[in-house]
């Protein structure tokens, strides 16, 4: 069944089995909250890295038993990457999420070429599954923090998480959209070529059960009334399940638009390396945490 | 109107049309004089030969050829005589400008000339012959085998619209047009591959003229329904091709070589982008390609 809401996300992740999530010195409150959270809903079980003490004190003063974590006490917050990404290399962990570690600390030790947990040439990208109101089904877009201006390549593999994504949130044909600024191909703007060049890739089978075509401005992807009266025909038209963002300019905006400015509720991953990895910030709410850890729970594949 | 299929049913469609004139720069050509007594005997063109007059009636009698039925503009000065047959076309005395024995150079500066040139400003001049293989059940309208070195997108552009246009003519209501490659794979490695990509989705768009386009496709793709159906490829074109892009003059040239020296073909070729038909021949070429070389151009003279 296709999941159009963030809420059935966590339905169906109960129905999973349960998934060990490793976090990287999780030092702070957010974290331990949303992680907590996920526990008690049997999404998975959790191993904390960091000041032993100080997430013990945490979890006192927020009235949460200790006892439901593993915990695993570091002190140096690049160790305690490392250690995590040990342990999911071992087979002891199916996600990966960022504590108070620095973002561009957390991401070196999922790169680092001897402990990390890149697997070949594998891309790293940042996914996000959006709730925005109206649409009336989740729309999953990349990238919008990772790569700043994806090569065609990039472009490619963006497209295949993003396929991946929706296939695992049970929606077996996603409708890709390659976002520019209009549906006429202008060789003026490279968003255009690129989406083109990828498009044709699609009719030559390059994209497995997926339908996927741009250029195609906003309005030519999510409403069907703006494709009729321009007259657009594409199989994407008005109903895009997946946005390919043409840089993280564009996508860190539509992001921040949806979050920001119309409250709209999301769940981000990482994806590339061989688990999903959690990369929320401070700033995002706790139900996005808790939103997050139960996409990592359905796409991570152990 | 039936579409054509061979070459000698345009020469016969061409007989029914209006007689056209046909302005020879520098006329005294062996190359081409057989070819335009030919065309002459058969009504379809009026030739206006612009030249050393001496030399062309001196040549004529070499050749056996009754000069009386052209009309012979005297010049002594090889420039001259193609600056004035630009003017004859330019102004509507004639219908189509032809290249005699002047080098090419000489013979484009004088067609290229801004203020009195055949050339609009900003218009791509291209190359499309029409080639007709006993192995291929219809004709393949083939670009660039001559102009263009290395086209670019715009380039590729007009090339599809100059085919598209004159496989239309032939009576072909929709062409099927084949970007070639060596693969139909698109790579951001192959350049040519991200412009035909990019035309696809233009065709996609409407932003071409009307006809069924699809690459990158290699030559099987696009002219052998058999191996389409071997490869699983899903293709509008369908092995059943009309016109042949190429991506540089060196294939195309290779391959209109090859079909001529190997296949037993014949053609019909002619300037693209200019205000009326320009030929020019090779003298490699057949009497019978030089024939449908000046058929092609009246054929591409009426409106």
């Amino acid at each position: 069944m296709q999941i159009t809401k963030l809420q059935q996300m966590l339905e169906e992740a109960k129905k999973r089995p349960k998934k060990r999530l490793v976090v990287v010195y999780a030092n702070d409150l957010h974290t331990i909250e949303a992680v907590n959270e996920a526990i008690s809903m049997d999404i998975v079980e959790a191993t904390l890295t960091g000041d032993e003490t100080k997430i013990k004190d945490i979890c006192k003063q927020a009235n949460i038993d200790h006892t439901r974590f593993e915990i695993i006490h570091e002190t140096n917050d690049i160790e305690a990457g490392l250690k995590c990404c040990d342990m999911i290399n071992k087979g002891h962990g199916n996600i990966i999420m960022k504590g108070t570690i620095s973002t561009d600390n957390y991401m070196r030790c999922i790169l680092n070429k001897e402990r990390g947990i890149m697997s070949g040439k594998g891309v790293l990208t940042h996914v996000s599954v959006i709730e925005a109101n109206g649409y009336g089904k989740l729309l999953i877009v990349g990238d919008v923090a990772v790569i700043p201006q994806p090569d065609i390549p990039q472009k490619v593999a963006i497209v295949k998480h993003l396929i991946n994504t929706a296939h695992c949130l049970g929606n077996e044909l996603p409708k890709v959209g390659l976002l520019a600024a209009t549906e006429k191909v202008s060789f003026k703007i490279p968003s255009c070529s690129d989406a083109a060049l990828i498009a044709k890739m699609a009719d030559r089978g390059e994209f497995k059960s997926a339908l996927v075509d741009g250029p195609l401005a906003l309005d030519g992807l999510i409403d069907k009334e703006s494709c009729d009266i321009k007259g657009i025909k594409s199989p994407v038209a008005g109903d895009a399940d997946c946005i390919l963002f043409p840089n993280i300019e564009s996508g860190n905006t539509f992001y921040k638009t949806c979050s920001k400015l119309l409250n709209s509720e999301l769940a981000a991953n990482v994806v590339g390396a061989k688990v999903p990895a959690i990369l929320s910030s401070r700033g995002d709410s706790s139900l996005t945490k808790l939103y997050s850890i139960a996409l990592a729970a359905l796409t991570s594949s152990n | 109107m039936s579409t054509i299929t061979r070459l000698d049913q345009l020469v016969e469609r061409v007989k029914n049309l209006p007689k056209k004139r046909i302005a020879i720069a520098v006329a005294e050509d062996q190359n081409t004089l057989s070819a335009i007594d030919e065309a002459t005997k058969m009504g379809i063109i009026h030739p206006i030969m612009l030249g050393n007059k001496d030399k062309i009636i001196s040549l004529c009698k070499e050749e056996k050829i009754n000069h009386s039925h052209f009309e012979i503009i005297n010049f002594e000065n090889d420039v001259e005589a193609t600056q004035e047959a630009v003017r004859l076309v330019r102004s509507g005395e004639a219908d189509v400008l032809m290249k005699g024995l002047i080098g090419t150079d000489k013979f484009l500066k004088a067609v290229l000339d801004k203020e009195k040139g055949l050339l609009p400003p900003k218009t791509v001049m291209s190359y499309v012959c029409a080639i007709e293989i006993p192995k291929y059940k219809k004709l393949l309208f083939v670009s660039d085998t001559a102009v263009l070195p290395f086209p670019n997108l715009d380039q590729k552009i007009a090339m599809i619209k100059y085919s598209v246009n004159m496989a239309k003519k032939f009576g072909i209501e929709k062409p099927k047009v084949a970007l070639l490659s060596s693969a139909e794979k698109v790579s951001s490695h192959f350049e040519n591959t991200i412009d035909y990509a990019t035309i696809c989705k233009m065709a996609d768009r409407k932003q071409l003229p009307e006809c069924i386009i699809d690459g990158p496709l290699d030559l099987f793709l696009a002219c052998d329904p058999e191996s389409v159906k071997i490869k699983g490829v899903p293709t509008p074109v369908n092995g059943e091709a009309d016109v042949l892009i190429c991506p540089s003059i060196e294939a195309a040239n290779i391959f209109y070589k090859g079909l001529m020296l190997f296949a037993e073909g014949e053609l019909a070729g002619l300037i693209q982008g200019t205000i009326k038909p320009v030929v020019v021949m090779s003298r490699s070429e057949s009497a019978k390609s030089k024939l449908y070389c000046i058929a092609l151009s009246c054929l591409m003279s009426e409106d």
